[in-house]
């Protein structure tokens, strides 16, 4: 190819997206086209849009301080002063239930946007170059996945001493060998096909091959693999939270709410153990619907795979 | 097949080598400093260096590493498991006390979630998006996404306040008293049952789908064998086949979801021995029993392996 055709090919390439729709303009497209298709994904997807925007305006929303003792109103249940009730040092249950959806939706991206892409990473590695590098690297994985997702997670959150940090890594350590495994069987495929022949054949680099031939067509599989894991890293971080190796108690979170509820006295306040369980409930049945509907939207041949 | 089960055997005693250097990796050698877990932040900061460093000593932990890492495995070989910091009973006996419970209500878990699972998604698959399916895959997407240790925190409350009643807190054996051991084992099965089922109705769902748009299917339908007759006996066995193999697997997850419903309900078995262990910081009791699961779980992984073999001949000849 001469730079000449090359540029013209440019130049065409570059009309055709200016004669496209803006960039605002296709993506309601696109969201209305999804939201027809699967309005059961759509209306928990608004669901999840809630939920983080709960989190994030966390401040201007909660009717009162999280850690504020209020010695007025022990455990008691909900009323019209503390909808959800308070807890034995009398903190109101539903500010802490909107403050706990801060550090189960931080750990769940944290934990998603490090383990699942570095193990993605790792994978797309593993996959395009194959040979020993590949070998020894299934083997590693292979021990990481010997071990119950929770096990592994509680061990390392102990070894590390509690923090907000040590828990995402816990957590992320965990979702490296899924993200591997699945990418690298969809590069292996991808690996073969003739138009990464053709780059390779016009003298492309190993990185550039990865990077402008492979990486783009894995981002579906992605995509689908790191919405469900935000569900199961949100359902691990609760589980470390209730076992006392998650976020330290006076911050809230919703496990740790849970475990507050067990000292609250020999039978718990039904409200303290009620409301956080199913904040937790509702927010991964959120992230799992929308990623079926993401997962049904960008695959297809997936449907009930995963 | 008996050179299948030697290299499966083989990939098995290579795992179990990884696993042991990963939980040695993770809870000897990453940051944390076993002084602290011990002694807490504070108490840590109050012991001189010398203390410190007799402590280590104490403990074996100034030796080498690799040292470190011999010795341990020598005392698993030996059966020597340790001790707890904080409890004078052995690890060893801990596990045969305790043990015993956990395996019972992860394979009562498992019956339930085959019991509850394949009816399900055998209604489902045959009447494909009926209100029953959508309300078989409704309940599962559910089940999947509820944590099972605060369905057992309501379901002891609900108990609680309606009849006033709570499960026995000791531990009985299944021998001597069948009644009150049934009374302990029921509630954690059937919590970690349900998490179960949910996957495997959905995989069995689609499985079966599957399997029963094949030739074979509809020549049997077609010489005129009753609906009936082709589901149970031609069509599930095959379409059981990764039921099979994620049972397996879902066995394991069930030893590890069992620590947090085991606290949740107090139950006397080995997952609230590691709730307790891992609270308190106890690194020992930790390494031991996190090897001790990972183990079970290689184990199960290699018995589900061998038995989807047994049953698919396609496996066994690749």
């Amino acid at each position: 190819m001469t730079t000449a055709t090359h540029d013209t090919a440019l130049a065409q390439a570059h009309d055709m997206r200016a004669a496209e729709p803006s960039l605002l303009r296709r993506m309601t497209r696109g969201v209305r086209r999804f939201a027809r298709r699967s309005w059961m994904s759509a209306f928990w997807g608004v669901i999840a849009a809630a939920i983080v925007v709960i989190a994030v305006a966390a401040p201007a929303i909660a009717p009162y301080d999280p850690l504020k003792s209020d010695f007025r109103a022990m455990t008691k249940p909900p009323s019209e002063r503390h909808y959800f009730g308070s807890d034995q040092i009398g903190r109101d249950t539903l500010s802490r239930v909107i403050y706990g959806s801060r550090a189960s939706l931080t750990v769940a991206v944290g934990a998603v946007v490090f383990g699942t892409t570095l193990g993605a990473m790792w994978g797309l590695a593993c996959g395009y170059f194959g040979g020993r590098f590949d070998i020894i690297s299934q083997r590693i994985i292979e021990f990481l996945q010997s071990f119950p997702d929770l096990i592994l997670a509680m061990a390392i959150a102990m070894a590390l001493g509690a923090g907000m940090g040590t828990v995402i890594v816990a957590i992320a350590i965990t979702r490296i060998s899924f993200g591997g495994r699945v990418i690298r069987a969809v590069v292996l495929s991808l690996k073969e096909m003739s138009y990464v022949e053709a780059a390779r054949g016009l003298g492309a680099s190993h990185l550039r091959i990865m990077a402008q031939h492979i990486l783009p067509q894995c981002i579906a599989p992605y995509m689908i693999l790191a919405t469900a894991h935000l569900g199961v890293a949100i359902i691990i971080e609760a589980s470390l939270g209730f076992l006392g190796v998650g976020i330290p108690p006076p911050t809230p979170t919703w496990g740790n709410m849970l475990a507050d509820s067990l000292n609250a006295g020999l039978i718990p306040p039904w409200w303290l153990v009620l409301f956080p369980g199913a904040a937790i409930t509702i927010t991964v049945l959120a992230f799992n619907l929308l990623g079926d509907g993401i997962r049904d939207a960008l695959d297809p041949r997936l449907r009930g795979a995963v | 097949m008996y050179s299948y089960i030697v290299r499966r055997l083989a990939f098995g005693a290579l795992a179990v080598i990884g696993v042991s250097v990963v939980v040695f990796v993770v809870l000897r050698v990453l940051p944390g400093d076993p002084l602290v877990a011990i002694f807490g932040p504070e108490g840590y900061t109050k012991l001189s260096d010398a203390e410190r460093a007799r402590y280590m000593a104490d403990l074996g932990l100034s030796d080498p590493l690799a040292v470190q890492y011999l010795h341990w495995v020598y005392d698993i070989a030996r059966g020597n498991l340790g001790h707890s910091f904080f409890r004078a009973e052995s690890v060893a006996d801990m596990i045969a006390r305790r043990g015993p419970l956990t395996a019972e209500i992860a394979f009562t878990s498992v019956v339930l979630s085959w019991l509850v699972g394949i009816p399900v998604a055998v209604i489902s698959a045959l009447r494909p998006n009926s209100w029953g399916d959508n309300v078989a895959r409704f309940l599962s997407i559910l089940f999947l996404a509820v944590p099972g240790f605060w369905v057992g925190m309501l379901i002891v409350l609900a108990l609680l306040f309606m009849f006033g009643y709570r499960a026995p807190l000791a531990s009985v054996s299944l021998f001597d008293d069948p009644w009150a051991n049934l009374q302990i084992v029921i509630g954690p099965a059937i919590v970690l049952g349900l998490g179960q089922a949910a996957y495997i109705a959905r995989m069995a769902r689609s499985s079966l789908m599957e399997v029963i748009r094949e030739d074979y299917i509809r020549t049997a339908r077609a010489k005129g064998l009753n609906r009936r007759v082709v589901v149970s006996l031609h069509a599930l066995p095959n379409a059981l086949l990764p039921v099979v193999t994620l049972s397996g697997v879902l066995l394991g997850f069930v030893l590890a979801g069992s620590i947090p419903v085991e606290r949740a309900f107090g139950t006397p078995g080995l997952g609230y021995a590691m709730a307790i262990a891992v609270s308190e910081r106890d690194v020992f009791v930790m390494q031991n029993l996190v090897f001790l699961y990972a183990i079970v779980f290689v184990v199960l992984n290699i018995v589900v392996d061998l038995v989807s073999a047994w049953l698919d001949p396609r496996i066994r000849l690749a």
